[in-house]
């Protein structure tokens, strides 16, 4: 499934925002790729993402990233998230210099990725866009809301988790970082960007003349 | 999802980690109060059982009978799917494309996913937008899709009527098809999504041209529809990579 795509946001606020993730195909190269999709996370852990995750096990803020990397499984997506370009280059080099064999994708700002792809020496293979939000729009909450809800494609978190959130930041009952970190727990895939909800969150914080130490 | 009423103390901590907003309150003739779910609105996604935040372990998940079981299934991304042994609700789509080669060149895919972000979606409407979109004629509804196999009449896009009364966090329509339909699938999906009690997220695959062109982007921009600048790139590394016959 599209899981990271549809994120909402501007392009000034995405342009810290990249997902890095890997899966073998069912039936063609699966038979054994646990091992590689391992590595893949061992390579891109050294380059220090917010983030990693695997549906198999679990994000990095719910479960420690050792079980994460040990627990792959032939059928895992394995994920790490990275908040700026030069992370993810760096990454994207040493992934293509490992010569894996599973198939790699990038979520992120398209011009940014295919910058990245040109830097690293890879051919973008295929693209996914989105076409936008349809149909009873009325029904959402606001932008502001869904930036943070949309990190998670799965739809783990909830508006009503991110509208607490800002209100327990607002009120002092927590940091920005423990509220980004909370946020971050219910999407198992590790593929919301704790960092880039921080940054939402200081935004809002600031918007309504509160200041945070 | 349940909460078992005496243990519950009514504290609340659970109500922010439900995707539906289903979960309330109940007030006893003796004033005690404790939380209780919407067993209608819930789609046992089971993000509030997860979090952990119950002090008294009230929360429970019944193991649900047909066909409330597909409430989970689409909802629970920890579930996954007999189909496609893929966790989620959808297929490996583009995401292994370099080594299955499911798009081609002049293929676009076009995916609809009823209910995202964070509304929800019940079968009604989900049959809604299939019928309409398999009423344009030749259109071919990803077989290895998790709601494909819920269809009753795939050439009509007819949903199992035991399931019309389900309601799922969300669920994706899946197809392939020449990438000059792109257009006329976009002007349907917007003729029908006016009509749905929901959202939907709508979205549009192709692959890079050997010129590094995305003609199907350029056509779903001139349908009124500007693709968003973030989005996924397959950067071709699987292998064996998948190698397409051109045609001269």
């Amino acid at each position: 499934m599209s899981h990271t795509l549809h994120r909402r946001g501007t392009p000034k606020d995405l342009k810290n925002d990249y997902v890095l993730f890997a899966m073998s195909a069912k039936g063609i190269n699966e038979a054994g790729s646990h091992a590689k999709l391992q590595r893949f996370l061992e390579i891109i852990r050294e380059f220090g993402p917010v983030n990693i995750g695997d549906m198999k096990t679990g994000n990095s803020f719910a479960v420690p990233a050792e079980e994460i990397v040990a627990n792959t499984k032939d059928t895992s997506i394995v994920h790490g998230v990275f908040d700026s370009r030069e992370k993810l280059l760096q990454a994207l080099k040493a992934v293509k210099d490992a010569d894996l064999g599973i198939s790699v994708i990038i979520s992120g700002l398209m011009d940014d990725v295919h910058d990245c792809c040109r830097k690293a020496g890879v051919e973008r293979h295929t693209c996914e866009t989105s076409l936008g939000i349809w149909g009873q729009t009325e029904r959402l909450p606001d932008e502001d809301i869904l930036k943070f809800s949309t990190m998670c494609g799965h739809g783990m978190v909830p508006f009503s988790l991110v509208k607490k959130i800002i209100e327990d930041v607002r009120a002092g009952r927590r940091t920005i970082a423990e509220g980004a970190a909370e946020l971050a727990k219910p999407c198992q895939c590790g593929v919301f960007n704790p960092s880039r909800a921080a940054a939402l969150l200081n935004e809002i914080m600031c918007l309504w003349g509160i200041r945070i130490d | 999802m349940k909460i078992d009423a005496q243990k519950c103390a009514g504290c609340g901590r659970c109500r922010a980690y439900c995707t539906m907003g289903a979960i309330g309150f109940v007030r006893t003739g003796d004033g005690r109060v404790y939380a209780a779910v919407d067993q209608d609105e819930c789609v046992d996604c089971g993000v509030c059982f997860r979090a952990k935040v119950c002090p008294h372990d009230a929360l429970y998940e019944p193991a649900p009978e047909w066909p409330r079981s597909v409430r989970g299934t689409f909802s629970n991304p920890l579930i996954e799917h007999k189909e496609t042994r893929v966790p989620g609700r959808g297929t490996e789509e583009m995401k292994t494309n370099d080594v299955t080669g499911r798009f081609k060149l002049g293929e676009a895919g076009m995916a609809i996913e009823m209910g995202r972000p964070g509304t929800g979606a019940r079968f009604t409407d989900i049959e809604k937008m299939t019928m309409a979109i398999a009423a344009l004629g030749g259109i071919t509804f990803e077989p290895k899709n998790p709601l494909t196999s819920l269809m009753a009449d795939k050439a009509t896009g007819r949903m199992n009527p035991e399931v019309l009364g389900e309601k799922v966090l969300s669920a994706i329509i899946e197809m392939t098809v020449p990438v000059e339909r792109v257009p006329e699938i976009i002007a349907r999906v917007r003729e029908t999504a006016s009509q749905l009690g929901t959202v939907c997220s709508f979205d549009l695959t192709s692959k890079v041209y050997p010129d590094g062109s995305i003609p199907a982007f350029d056509l779903a921009a001139k349908a009124g529809v500007q693709p968003t600048a973030n989005g996924k790139t397959n950067v071709g590394l699987g292998r064996p990579l998948f190698v397409e016959e051109v045609k001269a």
